[in-house]
């Protein structure tokens, strides 16, 4: 209250000691300026991460995905694995922790004792790691492009709509168990056809669903206008249709990735996995599942990786999903 | 809505044909046939000419390609010829053995209009020179074949022949077998009438028995191919589902050949004497016990389900439990929104997303042996109903976590409708919108999921069967993979995609009749 009463003054003062050409000048009228609107400053994205990290837990997580990024993608830069290194000394084999502690001393690497090869389990982990959360974010990544963007066009034109209906209805009923498994065998188990089988049929289930959520709003009102004032297809789904259903691209998406390293799990189980010579998690808890009385510590790290990669970027994603929809910004 | 589901039904059935087309052509083309022989023991055994021809006759049985042998294609000109005893005849002998020289093969009349009859109708004609080692010693006969590759028109065209067969009385190939005949008799092993047949494959067409379903038939037999290799060979796909996984029951039965006398050979048996079949090479011996040629017992009577049965048994428990169980737990969830009820739940749906399933299977296993003393093998169970109860627990699990996570999540949005806020405002109790209102709206999402969660109890669970060692359907897809069991694919192939139409169908039934607002008759969009 004082400090207004003070700044009243200071303004009389300088007020009168200014002369009337100083004081007052010709202001044009501009049409620029009478069309602007004055409103809040508003950033879509900005707004996201705002609401975002209004949460703490979303900090928590943030701070664990990192944590495990550093661990799968820049720690296997500073240290050497061979999966062979011990195979030759029997003695290795299968050291608990303690156990293998006891023998080398110390260290990081034995931290969680040694597998069926005599290899450190910490080193084992973090490499297959790698190769699983690849898998999942590559095909995570390929399968929601081209999903989404199939989807947009599959739900708009009804044309494209009927054939595609026919063929999606038709590849969803060959067993997926069965067109991976042919797949991973005519084309190898390696890396790259790995993904190759899983991105194959793998977009069809996330364009089917995105056409359904695109029919549900293609006929709105708004869209209604847009079309009769001549906006084309492509805008039309870019600019109108895809912003509506940012939240719901979030939702698949946190559900997608994580889906991935299950099903790679899963097929390594079922034998159609990745070859022997690359670490994956999903060989490790396959090979771990066999001895997880005997040796429990070669069954529960991969499972609890694996386990925290899924529910971090789960939590995430929903929570991101959350703060992606603009219903939530004005709060 | 009969138009509607009879035109599904028929678009279905494209789409069956549709998948057989392009999974024919991925195990035939894509996988290169040489991996068929990987596992063969018997195939190492073998050399040169022998080799050879032991790969043509199994790519024969698989289904690969179609061949006739030289000698096959000879036999039958003379037998034309000579009748019976052509065998005899020089003629012959010289037409076999002209192969087995290289340099002269070709002059042979009969080597020519095999070569000319067969190249005439597409076929390739090979020939395998005689081996022999530095002493001139014969280490393998010549051989002379035709070959041709089936394509894949010829594959479906077989596949759907074969996938329906009436028996009729002209079915038996035996000249001997005089009285041809269907007809209803007394059956005096059940005391009920039978349908008996004479010239028909199976004796008994229509029969009773004290087995579930009671009533039996052989009069017409579905089928969706047969297995291709090892102890699957020429079965029907149907019947290794359906084969029982128990131990034998054997009980004092009487000979079918001495069903009238007074004096009954009585004998301990676990055979099923209603499944004979006619067997050509019946001896005198089996004539006088059987009382006829049908003397080939294809099914015994045993103890405990089926295959299918297993899996279906533990497949539809689970669902009726976790129904039971993750419909009410998801209305909670949703009612409490943001309290300790929905942590707790959403903590349970996320673990169940997150871990791997084969991870949590084997911590509900480890929980039920330990706390609970649940056998977590099948072949180690003391009892059957025993040991089904972990598979159970393993399945209705995780189908609760996501019962629970779409109950909850379509009441939520349903309660943010705007029916809802008008019910409020008419002074409706909070019970009485969610019982009456909400429910009702947000099960017609539940409802059409019910017969495809029914029906996939059908299909087996593999990784719960594969842990806990439950004989079931689960493996059987894997397995054939794993063996290249042509047959078995394509057999377990079409019976998924068969269960996963009907069950769409059957789920926008159930719909229309659960929701007065769903129409089929119509079109919509």
């Amino acid at each position: 209250m004082e400090n207004v009463l003070i700044k009243e003054k200071y303004d009389e003062e300088k007020i009168k000691s200014q002369s009337e050409d100083e004081l007052f000048y010709f202001v044009d009228h501009t049409s620029l300026s009478s069309e602007r609107i004055t409103a809040p400053r508003y950033s879509y994205w900005r707004s996201v991460f705002r609401i975002f990290f209004r949460k703490p837990l979303n900090w928590f997580l943030v701070f664990i995905l990192l944590f495990v990024l550093v661990m799968t993608y820049v720690f296997p830069f500073f240290v050497k694995f061979d999966q062979f290194e011990n195979v030759s000394d029997l003695s290795t084999y299968s050291l608990s922790p303690s156990a293998a502690i006891a023998k080398y001393g110390f260290s990081l690497k034995w931290i969680l004792g040694t597998n069926g090869n005599g290899t450190s389990m910490f080193y084992y982990m973090w490499f297959s790691a790698r190769i699983s959360l690849s898998i999942a974010l590559i095909c995570g990544l390929i399968n929601m492009l081209i999903g989404v963007v199939l989807g947009a066009v599959w739900g708009y034109n009804k044309t494209i709509d009927t054939v595609m209906n026919f063929i999606y209805f038709v590849i969803s009923n060959v067993p997926y168990v069965l067109l991976i498994t042919i797949l991973v065998y005519v084309i190898g188990h390696g890396f790259m056809q790995f993904i190759f089988a899983l991105t194959i049929t793998g977009w069809l289930s996330i364009a089917y669903f995105f056409r359904n959520q695109v029919l549900i709003i293609r006929d709105r009102e708004y869209n209604l206008a847009s079309r009769c004032l001549g906006t084309n297809m492509f805008k039309t789904v870019t600019k109108n249709i895809l912003p509506f259903l940012t939240s719901v691209i979030m939702t698949i998406m946190a559900t997608e990735i994580p889906s991935y390293i299950s099903s790679e799990v899963f097929l390594s189980y079922i034998g159609v996995g990745l070859s022997a010579d690359i670490p994956s998690l999903g060989r490790m808890i396959t090979i771990g599942q066999t001895k997880f009385l005997t040796f429990p510590w070669e069954f529960w790290p991969p499972v609890a990786v694996a386990a925290t990669i899924t529910i971090v970027l789960y939590l995430l994603g929903q929570n991101l999903a959350d703060a992606s929809d603009p219903r939530t910004h004005m709060k | 809505m009969t138009k509607y589901v009879l035109k599904r039904l028929g678009f279905g059935l494209l789409s069956v044909v549709i998948v057989l087309f392009v999974v024919m052509t991925m195990i035939y083309t894509m996988i290169d046939r040489e991996t068929i022989f990987n596992n063969d023991s018997q195939l190492s055994k073998l050399k040169y000419n022998e080799k050879e021809m032991y790969k043509v006759n199994k790519l024969f049985r698989y289904g690969y390609l179609d061949y006739t042998l030289y000698g096959t294609f000879v036999s039958d000109r003379f037998e034309e010829k000579y009748g019976e005893g052509y065998t005899e005849e020089q003629e012959y002998k010289d037409a076999v053995n002209a192969i087995q020289t290289e340099s002269t093969y070709l002059d042979n009349v009969y080597v020519q209009e095999f070569k000319r009859t067969y190249e005439s109708k597409g076929y390739s004609v090979v020939y395998l020179p005689k081996v022999t080692n530095s002493r001139g010693q014969s280490l393998s006969n010549a051989n002379l074949y035709a070959k041709r590759e089936r394509t894949i028109f010829e594959r479906m065209g077989d596949f759907f022949k074969e996938m329906f067969r009436v028996e009729t009385i002209w079915d038996v190939k035996d000249d001997t077998l005089t009285d041809r005949y269907i007809r209803f008799e007394w059956d005096k092993r059940s005391n009920m009438p039978a349908l008996v047949g004479s010239g028909t494959t199976h004796k008994y067409l229509i029969y009773f028995d004290n087995k579930f379903p009671f009533i039996h038939q052989n009069l017409i037999h579905f089928s969706i191919g047969k297995g291709s290799i090892d102890k699957n060979e020429g079965r029907e796909v149907i019947d290794i589902m359906n084969e029982s996984t128990g131990e034998l029951i054997v009980t004092p039965q009487v000979l079918p050949g001495y069903l009238d006398s007074d004096d009954p050979k009585i004998i301990d048996s676990s055979s099923d004497f209603h499944s004979v079949t006619y067997n050509e090479k019946a001896t005198d011996a089996d004539i006088l016990n059987y009382g006829s040629k049908y003397s080939n017992v294809t099914l015994s009577n045993s103890k405990g389900l089926s295959r299918i049965g297993n899996s279906f048994i533990i497949g539809i428990i689970a669902t009726v439990v976790a129904y039971i169980i993750g419909i009410p737990i998801g209305i909670l969830m949703a009612k409490r929104k943001g309290k300790l009820a929905d942590l707790l739940g959403n903590i349970y749906i996320i673990f169940i997303i997150a871990v791997p399933s084969l991870a949590y299977i084997l911590i509900f296993s480890m929980i039920g042996t330990s706390l609970f003393k649940l056998p977590n093998n099948w072949s180690l169970a003391p009892n059957v109903p025993l040991a089904m109860v972990l598979p159970m627990i393993s399945l209705a699990l995780p189908m609760i976590g996501s019962l629970m996570k779409w109950v909850r999540r379509y009441m939520i949005d349903q309660q943010n409708a705007d029916y809802v806020k008008f019910a409020k405002s008419q002074g409706l109790s909070k019970g009485e919108i969610f019982r009456k209102h909400i429910s009702r709206n947000a099960f017609t999402y539940i409802v059409h999921s019910i017969p495809a969660d029914l029906l996939s109890c059908l299909v087996g669970a593999i990784i719960t069967e594969r842990v806990y060692n439950v004989p079931g359907v689960g493996g059987m897809l894997t397995n054939a993979i794993s063996s290249y069991d042509n047959g078995i694919i394509l057999g377990a192939t079409v019976f998924y995609t068969a269960i996963s139409i009907l069950a769409i169908i059957l789920g926008d039934v159930l719909l229309a009749k659960y929701d007065p607002r769903v129409s089929f008759t119509d079109s919509r969009g």
